[in-house]
C-alpha cells in the first residue's frame, strides 16, 4: 500500500491542499475528490481528451499524471474559464451559440485545448486549430459544429 | 386584462427552429450531471471477476483471499446469486431469459462475469476483485458463426440446442424459376465484424433498496425495460422499481436492453446496502457489440438491369447471450432488402449463439451490414452490366404504392428525392483527374429501415396553475437532445412559449419501450399531441361554448381559465402504440405490414485511394435523411453528420478483434474510433422535409450510417477498379484488392 501525501495545488485560482496516494492520477484527484466534473476519464490512455486541463497554461491529459508529480503548479479546468460573473468565456461561448455539443461528454477537454490553442497562437487558422484538436475526440461526431464554433473564434480574432 | 373567452394568442413559430439544448451551456462547461457523477449517501463500491476462457467450467470461487482484504465488504458469486431466496428468477433477458447477473455453472465468452467484488472504496474493490481465485475447467469453444452450426459443434446453452438464436424467412414470388430464366444473374458475399459503439460515458448504475422498493440510477436508453426486467427478477411489482436516468454521455445502442443493472440490483439486494458500479473502458468494450454479419446475395437481372429476383442467406453472430439477437435477426430479415422492388425474393435470416461478446444494438443495428452488401452489390451489378449505378438505382428503386418484400403496400417513399440530392451535391458524373499516386472516384447509397414494431410510449403533460408546463416521459437525452426536442413538440401542440415547458428526466413515471431505433420523434410527436389534445378539450369544457381546436395558433389563456375555474393543473396524457401486426408471427414465413413508416436515407462521397498503400482519404461527403418535418435543424443535421462520422469508424477501420476467443484490442489505443482530422472538411447533410404541414415527423437518429460503407467501397470501386467485400476497408486490405492479392 502506497503512503497518502499532503500536497498543495492551485485549481482554477484556488490553493487546494489534498492528500493523496502516490499512484493517483490527477483525473481522479479532481474529479473524484474535488468534484470537478468536466474533467473524465475515457480510455485513460491519454488518447481521447476528455480530462483534458491545462497545467501552467499547457493542455495535458490529467489521466497520464500523477497528482505528486504536480504539487505546487496551477491547474484550470474547464470550470475555471467561466468569467467572474459566472458568464462563459468567449470560447464557451461560441460553442453554445453554435450548438457544438451533443452528449457533451468530451465538449470540456474540447474547449480546454481551443483556449489553449489561441492562448498560444492567438491568430491560429481553422486549420490550425483543428489539428490541435487531433486528440479530441467526439463519439457523438460534432466535429462539424466544433469547427463552425471555431471558425466564429477565428473571424472574431481578426476583427 | 383579456378576458379568458376571447383569449387567442398567435405566439412565435417552435417547430423548424435551431434551439439551443436547455442545458446547453451546462453541456458546454462541464457542469452537466451525468449518472457517472451522480452519488447515493451510504454505497459502496463493486468490482467485476471477469472469465478469462472463452467457455469452461465453473469448479470453485475461492473468495477468502479478496475477504482478507480491508475493505472488502462481500464477494457474491453466480453460485450465491442462484440460491439466494431474496432473488427468486435470477436469469433475465428480454428475449431468452437464458443470462444471470454472474455466470451461474459455466462461462461463455472471455469477460463473463463471475463475481462481484463489494468494497469500500472502489480501489479496494479493485484490489479484492484481483485476489478472488477462479478454478475453471475449460471446455472447447466456438468463435465463427459458421463453426457454431456443425453438427458436433460446441453447445453454449443446453435449451438451445445447434446455438439456435433465431431464424426467420421470407419466400415470395418464384426465385427458381426466375433465377433459371434470367439473363443475368450476379452472386457474392459481405461481411462486417463486430464493432464497439465506445460510449465515453461508461456503463454505470447505482441500486438502492428501501423496504421492497427498488431504486437504480443507470445509464441506461431503455429504463422501461430495465425496470420490468428487474422486478421479474426479484419478483416484485414493477410500480416498486424505479429506474432513473440523468442525460447519457452517449449511448448509440450500446447502453441499450440491461446490462450491469441485474448484478448491481442483487448485490444491493443480498447486502442490504446501495451498490455502485462503473465499468473500465476494457469492460465496455466486453460487455456488447455491433452483430458481426455475414450476407450472401444472389440476383436475377434483365438486360436493362431490372432485378427479377434476389435470394439471401443472413448469417448474424449473436455471442454468449441472446439479448435481442432472436428478434433482432426478424429486423435483419426485413432491413436486408433494401429500397428495391423484388417481384421473387426469398431471405433466410439466422442468429447463432458463439463465445464472444453478446451482441446488442448499435447506432444502425442491423441495417449497416445488410446496406453494405445490398449497396455494394447494387454497383457490382451496375459495373457488370454497364450502368450507371444511379440508373440502376432509379430502375429499381420503390415508389409509393408498390408493394415491398413482405407484401406491405409502401408509403411516404421519398428515395428518388434522397438520391437527387446527394448525387447534386456530390457532383454525380463529373469525374475529377486522379494526381499522381492516387484514384479518385465517387459512390452513392440508399437505404431503408423499418421502425421497430410492437412499440409503445406514453406522455403525461401537466399545465400548472402557474403557467409552467411539466412534461414526464420515459425517453432518455443521449446527446440528440430529446428533452428540447419534446419541450418543442409540446410548446407547439399546447400552444405555449418553449420558456414555459421542461422535460423531466426518466423516472419511471411513465412508460416508452426503447430510446433507440430513431423512433422517439415520431412517436412523441403522437403520444404529445394527444395529451395536448386532451387538455385543449379539457380547457373548452371549462370555458362552455368555446372550441379550442388543433390549430396551435389559436391557444386558450389556460392559467385564466384554470384561475376562473379554481383549479390547480390541467393534466393530460397521451400514448403512441404501434400498428399490431401479425407480419412476425410465423418466424419461417414473414408476411404483411413489418414497419408503421419507413427510414429513408443515402449518402455520397468522393474518396481518393492511395494506390501505393491503399489508403483511403475521403474529400467528400454528402448526406440527406428524409425527415418529413424537422422540429430543430441544428439537432437533425448532427444527427445525419454525426451518423456520418460515427459509420466511417467500422467503415475504415474500427473491428473488435478476437485471438483465440480474446479480445486483443479493447481500448482506444488499439481500437480507434474517428477523430477530427479523420473527418472531410467538406461534410454536408440535408433534412428533406414534406410540403405538407401535417407530414409524419421522421426520426434522423440513423439515415445515413448504413450508407456511409457502401458509398465508400462504391467509391473505391469506381476510382480503383478493385471490389472490397469486407469490412473495415482498411489500407491494407484496399491494397490486397486492388493488386488482386487474396487475404
Amino acid at each position: 500500500m502506497s503512503s497518502n501525501s499532503q500536497l498543495t495545488l492551485s485549481v482554477n485560482g484556488n490553493h487546494v491542499t489534498v492528500e493523496v496516494p502516490a499512484d493517483e492520477a490527477l483525473v481522479h484527484t479532481l474529479r473524484d475528490r474535488l468534484g470537478l466534473r468536466s474533467v473524465r476519464p475515457t480510455c485513460g490512455l491519454g488518447i481521447c481528451g476528455t480530462c483534458t486541463v491545462q497545467l501552467d497554461g499547457v493542455v495535458v491529459s490529467s489521466c497520464l499524471l500523477l497528482t505528486v508529480q504536480v504539487s505546487g503548479r496551477s491547474i484550470r479546468t474547464s470550470e475555471g474559464l467561466t468569467n467572474d460573473d459566472g458568464s462563459l468565456s468567449r470560447v464557451q461561448q461560441a460553442f453554445v451559440d453554435n450548438g457544438a455539443y451533443q452528449c457533451a461528454y468530451c465538449i470540456p477537454g474540447m474547449v480546454m485545448t481551443v483556449e489553449a490553442c489561441f492562448a498560444e497562437s492567438p491568430n491560429a487558422s481553422v486549420e490550425e486549430v483543428r489539428e490541435y484538436l487531433a486528440g479530441n475526440l467526439c463519439r457523438c461526431g460534432t466535429y462539424v459544429s466544433i469547427l463552425e464554433a471555431v471558425t466564429e473564434l477565428v473571424k472574431g480574432e481578426r476583427e | 386584462m383579456t378576458t379568458s373567452a376571447d383569449t387567442l394568442v398567435r405566439r412565435a413559430r417552435v417547430l423548424g427552429v435551431s434551439l439551443p439544448m436547455p442545458d446547453a451551456a451546462d453541456r458546454v462547461v462541464g457542469t452537466l450531471e451525468y449518472t457517472v457523477d451522480h452519488s447515493v449517501e451510504g454505497m459502496v463500491h463493486a468490482r467485476l471477476v471477469r472469465s478469462p476462457y472463452p467457455h469452461a467450467r465453473i469448479i470453485d470461487v475461492d473468495v477468502s483471499g479478496a475477504l482478507a482484504e480491508d475493505g472488502v465488504l462481500r464477494v457474491v458469486t453466480g453460485a450465491d446469486i442462484e440460491t439466494a431466496v431474496e432473488i427468486p428468477n435470477p436469469f433475465f433477458g428480454l428475449t431468452r431469459r437464458d443470462q444471470a447477473p454472474l455466470a451461474i455453472g459455466k462461462v461463455r465468452y472471455v469477460g463473463d462475469p463471475v463475481a462481484l467484488v463489494v468494497a469500500e472504496t472502489p480501489q479496494t474493490a479493485r484490489a479484492g476483485a484481483e485476489s478472488v481465485l477462479v478454478d475453471y475447467d475449460e471446455l472447447a469453444y466456438v468463435v465463427d458463426p459458421k463453426d457454431a452450426l456443425v453438427p458436433d459443434a460446441p453447445v453454449l446453452h443446453d435449451e438451445w440446442p445447434g446455438n439456435e438464436c433465431g431464424e426467420w424467412r421470407l419466400d415470395r414470388g418464384d426465385v427458381d424459376g426466375a433465377m433459371s430464366n434470367a439473363t443475368h444473374l450476379f452472386e457474392a458475399t459481405y461481411t462486417s465484424p463486430m464493432a464497439n459503439a465506445v460510449p465515453f460515458e461508461p456503463h454505470v448504475a447505482i441500486a438502492v433498496w428501501v423496504d421492497d422498493f427498488l431504486e437504480v440510477w443507470t445509464a441506461t436508453q431503455w429504463p422501461s425495460a430495465v425496470r420490468g426486467e428487474l422486478a421479474h427478477m426479484f419478483d416484485i411489482d414493477p410500480g416498486k422499481v424505479q429506474v432513473r436516468v440523468f442525460p447519457l454521455g452517449g449511448g448509440y445502442g450500446a447502453k441499450s436492453q440491461l446490462k450491469i443493472e441485474p448484478v448491481v440490483a442483487a448485490a444491493a439486494r443480498m447486502m442490504g446496502r446501495p451498490v455502485r458500479l462503473e465499468l473500465d473502458r476494457d469492460e465496455v468494450f466486453l460487455t456488447t457489440g455491433k452483430h458481426p454479419a455475414r450476407m450472401n446475395i444472389r440476383t436475377a437481372v434483365d438486360a436493362e438491369g431490372r432485378f427479377i429476383a434476389r435470394e439471401i442467406d443472413l448469417l448474424y453472430n449473436g455471442g454468449a447471450y441472446a439479448v435481442v439477437t432472436p428478434k433482432a435477426v426478424a429486423q435483419g430479415l426485413l432491413r436486408s432488402i433494401g429500397p428495391y422492388r423484388f417481384p421473387n425474393i426469398r431471405i433466410r435470416s439466422r442468429g447463432v449463439y458463439t463465445n464472444t461478446i453478446p451482441s446488442g444494438s448499435f447506432r444502425g443495428a442491423m441495417t449497416n451490414q445488410a446496406a453494405f452488401a445490398y449497396e455494394s452489390h447494387a454497383d457490382e451489378i451496375a459495373a457488370g452490366l454497364g450502368i450507371d449505378p444511379y440508373e440502376l438505382r432509379e430502375r429499381n428503386l420503390l415508389e409509393d404504392g408498390d408493394l415491398f418484400a413482405s407484401g406491405q403496400v409502401m408509403h411516404d417513399i421519398h428515395f428518388r428525392e434522397l438520391l437527387q440530392d446527394v448525387a447534386k451535391v456530390i457532383g454525380w458524373g463529373k469525374e475529377r483527374a486522379s494526381p499522381a499516386g492516387k484514384a479518385i472516384g465517387k459512390g452513392l447509397a440508399v437505404i431503408i429501415k423499418t421502425t421497430p414494431p410492437g412499440t409503445r410510449s406514453e406522455v403525461r403533460v401537466e399545465v400548472h396553475a402557474d403557467g409552467q408546463v411539466l412534461v414526464h416521459t420515459n425517453s432518455v437525452d443521449m446527446g440528440q437532445g430529446v428533452l428540447g426536442t419534446l419541450a418543442q413538440l409540446t410548446a407547439h401542440h399546447l400552444g405555449v412559449d418553449i420558456e414555459k415547458v421542461r422535460v423531466r428526466d426518466p423516472d419511471s413515471s411513465t412508460f416508452d419501450s426503447m430510446t433507440a431505433g430513431s423512433r422517439t420523434t415520431f412517436v412523441a410527436d403522437h403520444a404529445i399531441g394527444e395529451a395536448c389534445e386532451s387538455i385543449r378539450r379539457q380547457a373548452a369544457e371549462i370555458v362552455a361554448g368555446r372550441s379550442y381546436g388543433s390549430d396551435p395558433g389559436t391557444t386558450p389563456d389556460y392559467e385564466e381559465i384554470m384561475r376562473e375555474a379554481s383549479i390547480t393543473a390541467l393534466i393530460g396524457e397521451g400514448v403512441y402504440q404501434s400498428t399490431p401486426s401479425d407480419a412476425l408471427s410465423n418466424p419461417l414465413d414473414v408476411k404483411g405490414e413489418v414497419a408503421d413508416h419507413w427510414h429513408q436515407g443515402a449518402v455520397a462521397v468522393e474518396v481518393a485511394v492511395d494506390v501505393e498503400t491503399g489508403k483511403v482519404e475521403i474529400l467528400r461527403c454528402h448526406g440527406a435523411a428524409w425527415a418529413g418535418r424537422v422540429v430543430n435543424p441544428i439537432r437533425a443535421r448532427q444527427q445525419s453528420e454525426g451518423s456520418i462520422i460515427f459509420g466511417m469508424g467500422p467503415a475504415l477501420f474500427e473491428e473488435v478483434i478476437f485471438v483465440d476467443g480474446q479480445v486483443s484490442n479493447p481500448n482506444l489505443s488499439d481500437y480507434m474510433i474517428p477523430s477530427i482530422v479523420d473527418v472531410p472538411i467538406n461534410l454536408t447533410s440535408s433534412s428533406l422535409e414534406s410540403p405538407d404541414p401535417d407530414a409524419d415527423i421522421h426520426g434522423v437518429g440513423e439515415m445515413t450510417i448504413p450508407a456511409v460503407a457502401p458509398a465508400i467501397a462504391n467509391a473505391i470501386a469506381r476510382a480503383t477498379g478493385a471490389r472490397v467485400r469486407d469490412l473495415p476497408m482498411t489500407a491494407e486490405r484496399v491494397l490486397r484488392a486492388i493488386l488482386g492479392e487474396p487475404e
